[in-house]
């Protein structure tokens, strides 16, 4: 037996790096890059009121004051409320659409040379543009929203699905029909892990499509959301409150982008690190 | 004959030209037939239509004219008798070493049970204990060769097609290949149609070795190989024998073959 394993796990050569040294190095790594972050919120906070007024900016500790003033009055709960489901509703529908419609296209030439040049010219549309249109449509409670966001997510989730079908090679596809194959066996083992890293990929950048398609919808007119209490702090002049709200939709942008991150790592363990995949933007 | 399994019946194919309304003859009244059991080593310049003989066997290409016939009977659609191991190993990269391996079983609805001493046996017979939680990337070219061949011994198919399997390895790995084969097949009685430039590979292995024409290709030559079994792999000039089966290969292939020319 000539061949050698590339094995990561049990690398003999490289001396194991002590467990409680690793996760020293990974401390220091978490610090280091706070260091830029907190840099900027101590000259933030040393320019507001020197530098700039503090009535466009607002400060750093202003902004904790009154997120700690709406959680404890409870004020944002409701905008909360409003804007999780929305946002949840939206990218669900959205990357539900996406994936069904990407992969039906890619699997049939047929369908795709009838149906892409239309997505192509929706696609190019500015999707904001169809705000108002869907506050006549919808209403001016949860659905308007709902379809804004879904809509801007179906279409990155779509050409991204769409292209990792189609980039599936015919040669495996081939092979696994000769080994006996059906329709639906061939989808489960070829084209849906096959696509997977696609789908991935769509997915997590959707995560802050998503978040635009709502806001901007609750911008357009609403009743309750994260983003009408961001215009209404705007519109009485309480840049705190503002950037209260900008924290709390950052907040949920990372939490959700660290979880699509981990069920990326789990569903594509079998990639290398230095994978050959799509390219993230 | 009654011991053949694999007839090729006069076979024409034509592709058309990119950019043209003609189209470009590729293969031209090919017929050879394969007996059960035998090692047939299809040969001839590269782009002479090699691996389209064994897309027509497998069923995922209809020949122009002629027809493929399998124990008699017309090959119309995907072929699933017959086991195909391609240039790349093409094993599934989201799937382990084993999943792998069991895939063919898991399509044919073989239960559960029998599945995992096939697989067993299999990886088994090509060496590769030790490597079933493996993915395709954490192994070597030699070693995803041998998984792929392993994915085609495992559901016994009628014939295996082998498409220049070992051309993209190493020397070396490449003589363990060709020996490990040899043993395989000897001991599985496997019926094999392997296609290659390599005229050395084919004599070496082959029982019948068909040789192929330049484009439009007809057949030149099948010529029997009579060296005694097993042969000696790592050293071919050793095999009694050899020589002469070469030069009779040689003296069929050397026309095709035009020093400074473009192909």
């Amino acid at each position: 037996m000539t061949d050698v394993a590339y094995d990561p796990l049990s690398s003999a050569e490289q001396p194991a790096i002590q467990p409680r040294s690793a996760w020293a190095a990974r401390l220091t790594h978490g610090l280091l890059a706070l260091l830029p972050g907190l840099a900027f919120l101590i000259f933030w906070q040393w320019a507001s009121g020197r530098l700039i007024k503090e009535i466009y900016v607002s400060k750093p500790t202003a902004i904790a004051a009154r997120l700690y003033e709406i959680f404890a009055s409870g004020e944002i709960y409701p905008h909360l409320w409003t804007t999780g489901q929305e946002l949840v509703l939206g990218y669900v529908i959205g990357v539900t659409g996406g994936v069904v419609g990407g992969y039906a296209l890619g699997r049939s030439p047929q369908l795709a040379t009838i149906f892409e040049p239309y997505v192509m010219a929706f696609y190019g549309v500015p999707k904001i543009a169809l705000a108002p249109l869907f506050v006549i449509w919808f209403g001016i409670g949860m659905w308007s929203k709902v379809a804004l966001a879904s809509i801007m997510v179906f279409f990155l989730v779509f050409y991204n699905v769409f292209a990792g079908v189609r980039s599936v090679d015919r040669e495996l596809v081939n092979l696994t029909l000769v080994m006996g194959a059906n329709q639906r066996q061939l989808t489960y083992h070829v084209f849906l892990p096959a696509a997977a890293p696609f789908v991935m990929l769509g997915m997590r950048m959707a995560i802050p499509y998503s978040v635009i398609g709502v806001i901007v919808g609750e911008f357009t007119s609403s009743t309750q959301g994260l983003g009408l209490f961001i215009h209404e702090a705007s519109a009485t002049y309480d840049p705190a409150g503002v950037f209260a709200g900008i924290v709390i939709l950052l907040a949920f942008v990372m939490i959700a982008g660290a979880l699509a991150g981990r069920l990326e790592r789990r569903l594509l363990r079998w990639r290398t690190p230095s994978g050959h995949g799509p390219s993230d933007i | 004959m009654s011991d053949c399994v694999l007839a090729f019946d006069g076979i024409g194919q034509d592709f058309p030209a990119p950019g043209q309304r003609t189209t470009i003859r590729v293969l031209d009244g090919i017929s050879f037939e394969v007996e059960r059991g035998k090692f047939i080593a299809v040969i001839g310049p590269s782009g002479c239509g090699k691996s389209t003989l064994l897309q027509m066997a497998a069923g995922l290409l209809a020949p122009t004219r002629g027809a493929v016939r399998h124990r008699g009977r017309k090959v119309t659609s995907v072929n699933t008798e017959v086991g195909f191991v391609p240039q790349q190993a093409q094993l599934f990269p989201w799937k382990t070493l084993a999943e792998n391996v069991e895939l063919p079983l898991l399509l044919r609805g073989v239960a559960s049970s029998e599945r995992r001493e096939r697989v067993a046996k299999a990886l088994g017979a090509v060496g590769l204990d030790g490597f079933e939680r493996h993915f395709p990337s954490q192994l070597s070219g030699g070693m995803q060769k041998r998984g792929s061949i392993a994915r085609t011994l495992v559901y016994r198919p009628d014939i295996i097609l082998m498409d220049e399997p070992f051309g993209a390895l190493d020397a070396q790995t490449r003589m363990v290949m060709q020996n490990d084969l040899q043993t395989l097949s000897l001991e599985a009685g496997a019926t094999i149609v392997f296609v290659t430039h390599d005229i050395t590979e084919a004599v070496l292995l082959a029982d019948h070795v068909v040789v192929l024409s330049q484009r439009p290709s007809r057949l030149l030559a099948n010529i029997p190989i009579d060296l005694p079994r097993p042969r000696n792999m790592f050293e071919p000039f050793r095999n009694a024998g050899f020589e002469a089966a070469y030069d009779a290969v040689w003296t069929e292939f050397r026309s095709q073959i035009d020093i400074g020319r473009a192909h």
